[in-house]
């Protein structure tokens, strides 16, 4: 019986998880201003482009679509790696994903916000973004369900809704708990979020049935998602476009650079907060193993759509084809497939070289792979339309690259600012796995 | 009256509502309170919980919603686009999958506010502050089952026991 | 669309007629009060033409012979930009009009992505003419305002007009009376326009001739302009 000890170590493990939340050191108060004043600039660029119209960005007939609808894609992306991974881990009942949980749910509702954004900065009158929602208007007119773009609607604000839940739940315990210990602004703010947590028993039955229920609900939801938005392309009918393949190869491609931003994310919370106690080579190197499954899958799924294309030979899809292989695009194509797949199979296929430095590699090169497949989707088929007098030349302006750096900004803000206020490991689901581990001991 | 006895062990926990259950003490008056969740042996202390009931009902509710709101908008102004039918199950499919989704996750939500109790303005009897790495037992009892109850939570183990006071 | 209306308008357009002189394209720059482009914004993709003529050219040089097609929205039956539009600033009305509500568009540009025709024109800014040709305007059409989608219209502005005229005369719009900016304005009256519900009418013959086809008829999206040519 390991009775006295554990309330020790839990103890110890609380007091340096919530070191973070009552220090604030001057390094990053200055990487919160730097990561502001990009975010402030993509603000004004925004501002420019809502006051001088949508053209200052670099889009044109026929490239109607361009890098704001990749960064949508690649951010709701992102956002699987909080939820699907959490909940399948948490199904499946995996012990060590405990201290991964909420950095990767927070992950979730950080980026589906940013992302979320995009159909409203793409807009062409983007204040009248409200016209989609379906509300009675002086107008009398509802909007049209049967637009892929009310799918998207419907779809992200359900899952918005749901991971905030997702995040918020599992976080009462750890406030209730904070509003013991802290004073002041602190105290008060933790006990609203508490709301009213006692700690009873009937309350702990409740939490864990409702994390198991929202776990199983935002599966489906997730996986709904990135079908939705893949087929916001699938159902037109552009070539290479009106591919029944989109809706699982996103899914896929989602989860996998959603694990490559968790593994990014904690390889920094762990430098940055010393929790090499907590986040250790073991839960790396299962996200490892996870990412290079990931990365197999993906590539899989790109032979197929791709082989397919080439070998109906179609002409139409063997311009979009050829320009994405051998064409103008060809260096971005061949740089995501040594990035999503040649670097992740090397780095973490092979045992020896699989460690947290590599791992972080092979993520941040999966994460650039990610964004130019997005880019290689939607660019070449619009730049190669089905009548060859329309086919145009896209670049992006200075307008579109400053919103989309200050989207990173953004999420790296949001992130700091959350891992100040709330502890980023869940602290009562791992007292109960150190209380597991020393009891067993 | 309402007493709690705070206990280090798991294990002391279990013996002491086993004990007082054999008392008979009913199970609605036993309440713990602890930082973290306290896995009890199955038929120990069980609460049963309505919730997936629950959400498997706000799900349908909200389908059944947005089925027929989606039905009257569309009739409401009706425009024909690209040959579909003014309303459609295949085309707006998504959209009744993505609110039946949302009916369950709201009712799962508000389903846990109200079954855990958290919300509730007028609490039975006073909470005990919680102490760390302490699971605190709460006893409800009537008459004179105070002094029972005080025996079989020192006998279980209870590292002390106290009146609450509201 | 499967409910009769009074009519159903179309455009036949002899390819073996047009000499590719673009008076169509100026006519309905005239007509329809379409922004003016610089070039540099030309070149940027940006001009807007609700008709263009594109070209296509055969055999080797120096034997190459030039086909020209003037390409305008080819008001499909079943067309792609309307079920993907979330306003409704798109939809199909009772004439069988491939119709744009600017005052409903939000700017997705969702339509002009499936548009296989890409006949949709996007308004990147708001439009400005240099003086004195905002005096040129058509009072009959408006001015579309930046961030919202346009097209051609088949020139619905003369069709009401016309549509009108005939109803305070109390009688049926003839057969040639209604007639769109580009029709009217080519020299070798390649375009007729005309009812496709009156068997008799021109372009009802024409578009049952042996020489009709029309553009990218493989995508279903029954379009109501017909191309004829010889071969076909």
């Amino acid at each position: 019986m390991a009775a006295i000890s554990e309330p020790v170590v839990a103890n110890a493990a609380r007091a340096q998880l919530w070191r973070p939340l009552l220090h604030t050191s001057a390094r990053y108060r200055m990487v919160v201003a730097l990561l502001a004043a990009v975010t402030l600039w993509g603000l004004f660029a925004w501002g420019y482009q809502l006051k001088t119209g949508i053209g200052v960005a670099g889009i044109r007939r026929p490239v109607f679509w361009a890098i704001y609808l990749v960064n949508f894609v690649f951010w709701i992306g992102i956002s699987h790696a909080g939820t699907l991974i959490s909940a399948i881990l948490r199904l499946t009942d995996a012990g060590w994903r405990k201290p991964v949980t909420r950095a990767a749910e927070a992950i979730t509702v950080f980026a589906l916000m940013i992302g979320g954004m995009f159909p409203i900065i793409h807009l062409g009158r983007a204040w009248l973004f409200y016209w989609l929602f379906p509300y009675p208007t002086e107008r009398l007119l509802w909007p049209n369900f049967r637009s892929p773009l009310l799918w998207d609607v419907t779809a992200i604000s359900t899952y918005l809704t749901g991971s905030t839940i997702y995040l918020f739940l599992p976080l009462i315990p750890d406030v209730a708990a904070l509003a013991r210990h802290t004073t002041g602004w602190r105290r008060r703010v933790y006990r609203a979020l508490s709301v009213g947590w006692t700690g009873s028993d009937r309350e702990w039955h409740a939490l864990e049935f409702a994390m198991k229920l929202m776990a199983g609900i935002i599966l489906a939801v997730a996986v709904s998602v990135h079908t939705v938005v893949a087929w916001d392309f699938s159902m037109s009918i552009a070539p290479m476009w009106h591919s029944s393949i989109f809706g699982p190869y996103f899914v896929a491609g989602a989860i996998f650079s959603g694990i490559a931003a968790l593994l990014i994310a904690m390889a920094v919370i762990r430098r940055t907060l010393h929790l090499e106690a907590y986040l250790t080579e073991h839960h790396f190197n299962n996200l490892s193993k996870l990412l290079l499954l990931m990365s197999l899958l993906w590539f899989y799924f790109t032979v197929a759509e791709n082989l397919t294309a080439w070998y109906g030979n179609e002409p139409k899809e063997m311009a979009v084809f050829g320009a994405r292989v051998r064409g103008p695009f060809a260096p971005y194509f061949w740089a995501m497939v040594i990035c999503n797949f040649v670097v992740p199979f090397v780095l973490l296929g092979i045992r020896r070289l699989r460690t947290i430095r590599t791992a972080t590699i092979a993520s941040v090169c999966v994460l650039i792979g990610m964004w130019l497949e997005r880019y290689l989707i939607i660019v070449p088929t619009l730049s190669y339309g089905r009548l060859a007098a329309t086919w145009g030349k896209y670049a992006p302006t200075w307008v579109e690259i400053s919103i989309s750096a200050a989207t990173f900004t953004t999420m790296a803000l949001l992130y700091l600012i959350f891992a100040k206020l709330f502890p980023i490991i869940a602290i009562w689901e791992f007292e109960t796995e150190v209380m597991e581990v020393s009891s067993v001991s | 009256m309402f007493l709690s006895a705070e206990f280090r062990a798991r294990e002391q926990v279990v013996q002491a509502v086993r004990d007082l259950t054999a008392q008979g003490f009913v199970r609605d008056r036993l309440d713990l309170y602890s930082d973290e969740p306290v896995e009890m042996p199955a038929g120990v202390l069980p609460r049963r919980s309505y919730m997936s009931l629950g959400a498997v009902t706000g799900a349908v509710l909200l389908l059944l919603l947005t089925i027929g709101f989606v039905y009257f908008t569309q009739y409401n102004y009706p425009l024909v686009t690209g040959a579909m039918p003014i309303f459609s199950f295949w085309a707006t499919g998504v959209i009744f999958y993505e609110l039946t989704m949302l009916g369950a996750i709201l009712t799962t939500f508000c389903w846990f506010l109200w079954e855990s109790g958290v919300l509730r303005r007028k609490r039975r009897g006073p909470v005990p502050e919680l102490k760390d790495g302490a699971i605190l037992l709460r006893v409800e009892c009537e008459g004179n089952q105070g002094e029972t109850a005080n025996r079989v939570l020192r006998e279980a183990g209870a590292e002390s026991v106290q009146e609450l006071r509201a | 669309m499967s409910e009769r209306t009074k009519h159903r308008w179309a455009m036949a357009i002899d390819l073996d007629r047009c000499t590719g002189c673009q008076a169509c394209v100026a006519a309905c720059h005239a007509e329809n009060n379409l922004p003016l482009s610089d070039p540099e914004s030309a070149a940027k993709g940006r001009a807007v033409h609700w008709i263009r003529v594109d070209r296509y050219y055969e055999g080797e040089f120096p034997e190459v012979k030039v086909k020209h097609m003037p390409v305008l929205c080819q008001q499909c039956d079943e067309a792609p930009c309307e079920p993907v539009c979330p306003v409704y600033a798109t939809y199909q009305n009772a004439e069988g009009l491939n119709v744009q509500v600017y005052n409903r568009c939000v700017g997705t540009r969702y339509c002009g992505n499936n548009c296989p025709y890409s006949v949709r024109f996007f308004n990147w800014f708001d439009p400005v003419w240099p003086e004195p040709l905002q005096l040129q305007h058509n009072p009959d059409v408006s001015i579309r305002m930046g961030g919202v989608m346009e097209k051609c219209t088949f020139c619905i502005q003369r069709i009401k007009r016309a549509e009108n005229d005939a109803k305070d005369e109390k009688r049926d719009v003839a057969d040639g009376e209604i007639q769109p900016a580009c029709a009217q304005s080519c020299p070798a009256e390649a375009m007729v326009f005309g009812d496709l519900n009156d068997p008799e009418s021109k372009v009802s013959r024409m578009a049952g001739s042996g020489r009709s086809t029309r553009l990218l008829e493989e995508l279903g999206t029954k379009p109501k302009v017909f191309y004829l040519q010889r071969g076909a």
